[in-house]
């Protein structure tokens, strides 16, 4: 659909406010994109097309390296054509989808039809994090070595976590000799046999908790394995402020990057009182004091970054107590807006912070993307700092509505994306009023 | 009054309180008929019930309500519609009350979004049984001698605060009367932030005494909670946590929601004692769940109570 890297056409974005902290840009200018790359940036660039931009920021593409777009298995909550979409609409001109599909993403042979279809289909750039192990069953490790050569980008236990120690050791272990990093989904089962956060609202309403040790007994695990072997290791989701303290403790003892959510950074585990079956997620919602110590570990750099979690469900699926609904939100489209209404227009965190926390930091993970350096991919993303919006399930792009921002207003919205130089999004549909 | 749902005691008030039961005695007492004439009662029974669903199914009965069973055994909810179809289909089929139990906490609130009629929950999950601790409180009081004489007075409630919804709805309900709560419990059967009720946690039936409980009202422990990882054993529970003859004293009163584990949460020789209000409970059932469902449905207008 979208030809990337393939554009002849130049097109010169005129008059935006740019930034991008990973290529030392910060000011009013304009940038010049030639054969899908950004080929200048300066004053009084001039072009075949131009694309006037007074008054909107334009950002580095943001990379989300954990989404699930369902494909394959469940092509009713997600598809690789809508997925892209919402992260298109959300400013992502990058993406790593989880491998808990079904089938499980397990075999070289499921990793390269997805990169047939993702080729055909994806409006931006998508890669393939395959599963750690056969089956996520967390007991024969995958065909790491023939899972790269088919294309994926990583291996993940995401969904799940690995439940013995001795298997992640040694899946760290091949996967490094493979040359493969991990993206790596802390859970300990033992302690996890809740659905929300074990706390205040859990215990007053009567819903099953989870213990936060359910997380921080598995990213200790994981993250003592990571300095061990030597595997570069992800941490994704990180919730809670223990958590956030033992990757700091591992930071320079471990290859190790983390992220965490924009819903562990913007909401509380108070919403458990509501008993609605849309705010299960897991991990949980937690408390407070977790999500200010959350956004205080990202605002340092401790969590290198911000990924989604992206986990569309059908309406069938969390219309339905907070028990035996599916956990998961949609995060794409409302993930910019949340945290720059929540985090930066407080004073909580800077600007420069948060667009290298969606783009820059995430974009050198993945390898390509999240930077606005000449002679890189011409992935950006055009932003409306001043626009207030409501969420609002009709007008999700995603083909699920579970946000947990629905009804909420919002400030800054995503108005134009553009993936090699390719307008992928444009929110007025008028070519983002591009001229030439 | 208009029509109301019962999905929690969370939020009761005391004098809403006062006057369901003084409607509850108003049944009892015959003084009242054929507040439901005309209606439909549905009681949509998602997870297995005896007392509940016989209790609820007299009450409705007795005030002349035409009554739809459902449960889950020969159902359309044993073959999987799911709760929001059921309720939806009762409330096309024009129920007027939908009397719900359900084995996930929210389950009646959920409901109550899809129906106009009010709900009334039979319990949900670990979450609320609003009448099970009405009639608590009605039996208490008849005990007593009337509501206003509930204030002050101290209830120890005992066991496995954890799972239970009866506990959910029982502090807040005793708490409105003005009566003071205690749990006695160990820590594995409390909910990890019971600090969050600010009530008192003492280690046995012996302390619940000295700290001066006027009512040991028991929970149930259910079976696969006897042993394991969170009791070690039924002796050990029914040492420190089980109320025996030796602590009926100076008027003491027993309950428990039922079905009681004789010898677990109470001796066999206490259960029928004069000191328990176990059939006094059972029988509150019926006259507190008539009145409920002739206040939900808007019917108590009618009532000269």
């Amino acid at each position: 659909m979208i030809r990337k890297n393939a554009g002849t056409n130049e097109l010169v974005v005129r008059r935006a406010r740019v930034l991008d902290p990973g290529a030392g840009l910060d000011g009013v200018m304009d940038v010049r994109l030639s054969d899908g790359r950004v080929s200048e940036v300066g004053d009084n660039l001039r072009g075949g097309r131009e694309l006037e931009a007074d008054g909107l920021h334009l950002f580095p593409g943001f990379v989300d390296v954990h989404a699930h777009w369902r494909t394959p298995g469940r092509e009713d909550e997600e598809t690789i054509e809508s997925g892209s979409a919402s992260a298109a609409a959300g400013g992502f001109t990058g993406v790593v989808m989880m491998p808990n599909t079904d089938p499980i993403v397990d075999s070289p042979v499921i990793v390269s039809g997805l990169a047939r279809r993702i080729e055909r289909e994806s409006r931006v750039r998508a890669q393939i994090s395959a599963a750690l192990h056969v089956g996520l069953r967390g007991e024969r490790l995958t065909e790491m070595r023939l899972l790269k050569e088919a294309g994926a980008l990583c291996v993940s236990d995401d969904g799940l976590g690995t439940a013995s120690a001795g298997v992640l050791r040694n899946g760290m272990m091949y996967a490094r000799s493979a040359g493969l990093p991990l993206i790596l989904h802390c859970e300990d089962h033992t302690l996890a046999t809740g659905v929300v956060h074990d706390g205040v609202a859990a215990s007053l309403a009567g819903i099953p908790g989870s213990p936060a040790s359910a997380e921080d007994v598995a990213t200790a695990t994981a993250l003592i394995l990571a300095a061990e072997t030597g595997a570069t290791t992800h941490i994704t989701h990180v919730s809670t402020t223990l958590s956030a303290a033992l990757v700091a403790f591992f930071k320079d003892r471990a290859d190790v990057t983390a992220d965490t959510t924009p819903h562990h950074l913007t909401l509380t585990d108070d919403l458990v009182s509501t008993l609605e079956g849309l705010y299960r997620v897991n991990p949980p919602l937690r408390p407070d004091a977790d999500r200010s110590g959350v956004g205080e570990a990202l605002r340092d750099g401790v969590l290198d970054f911000v990924a989604t979690d992206h986990a569309p469900h059908a309406s069938e699926e969390k219309e339905l107590p907070l028990e035996e609904a599916a956990p998961g939100f949609l995060g794409h489209e409302t993930a910019f807006a949340a945290l720059y209404t929540e985090l930066v227009l407080p004073g909580k965190l800077t600007l420069a912070r948060l667009v290298e926390a969606m783009g820059c930091a995430p974009g050198r993970w993945v390898g390509e993307g999240g930077s606005l350096a000449v002679g890189g991919p011409a992935d950006l993303v055009l932003v409306d700092l001043s626009e207030r919006w409501t969420v609002d399930a009709g007008t999700m792009i995603s083909r699920s509505s579970n946000s947990p921002y629905l009804g909420r207003t919002l400030t800054g919205r995503v108005v134009g994306t553009i993936v090699g130089g390719e307008v992928v999004y444009d929110r007025t549909g008028a070519q983002l009023g591009t001229r030439g | 009054m208009g029509i109301k749902s019962f999905l929690s005691l969370e939020d009761a008030g005391r004098e809403e309180l006062r006057e369901i039961l003084t409607l509850a005695r108003a049944h009892a007492e015959g003084r009242v008929a054929n507040t439901l004439a005309g209606k439909t009662v549905c009681l949509a029974f998602f997870e297995a019930s005896t007392r509940t669903a016989v209790s609820f199914d007299l009450a409705a009965r007795r005030c002349g309500a035409d009554v739809i069973s459902l449960s889950d055994k020969g159902s359309s909810i044993s073959k999987g519609e799911s709760l929001v179809d059921t309720v939806v289909t009762l409330d096309c089929l024009g129920a007027d009350a939908v009397v719900l139990r359900h084995p996930a906490a929210g389950a009646a609130a959920l409901a109550s979004r899809y129906t106009s009629a009010p709900v009334i929950n039979a319990g949900d999950g670990c979450g609320q049984h609003p009448t099970q601790a009405l009639l608590d409180l009605y039996a208490l009081s008849e005990a007593v001698g009337g509501f206003d004489r509930l204030a002050g007075r101290r209830v120890a409630v005992i066991g496995d605060v954890l799972h239970s919804r009866v506990a959910r709805s029982v502090i807040p309900a005793f708490t409105k009367a003005g009566m003071e709560i205690s749990l006695v419990a160990p820590r594995t059967l409390l909910p990890s932030d019971a600090g969050a009720w600010g009530l008192p946690v003492l280690p046995s039936v012996d302390y619940a005494l000295d700290w001066g409980a006027d009512v040991l009202y028991t929970l149930r422990l259910q079976k696969e909670r006897m042993t394991g990882a969170r009791v070690p054993s039924v002796g050990e529970y029914a040492r420190f946590y089980g109320v025996s003859r030796r602590h009926l004293r100076g008027g003491t009163l027993v309950m428990h929601p039922g079905p009681v584990n004789r010898g677990v949460e109470i001796s066999g020789d206490v259960v029928l004692d004069a000191a328990s209000l176990i059939p006094n409970q059972v029988a509150a059932g019926i006259a507190v769940r008539s009145a409920v469902l002739t206040v939900a449905t808007g019917a108590a207008d009618r009532v000269a109570a």
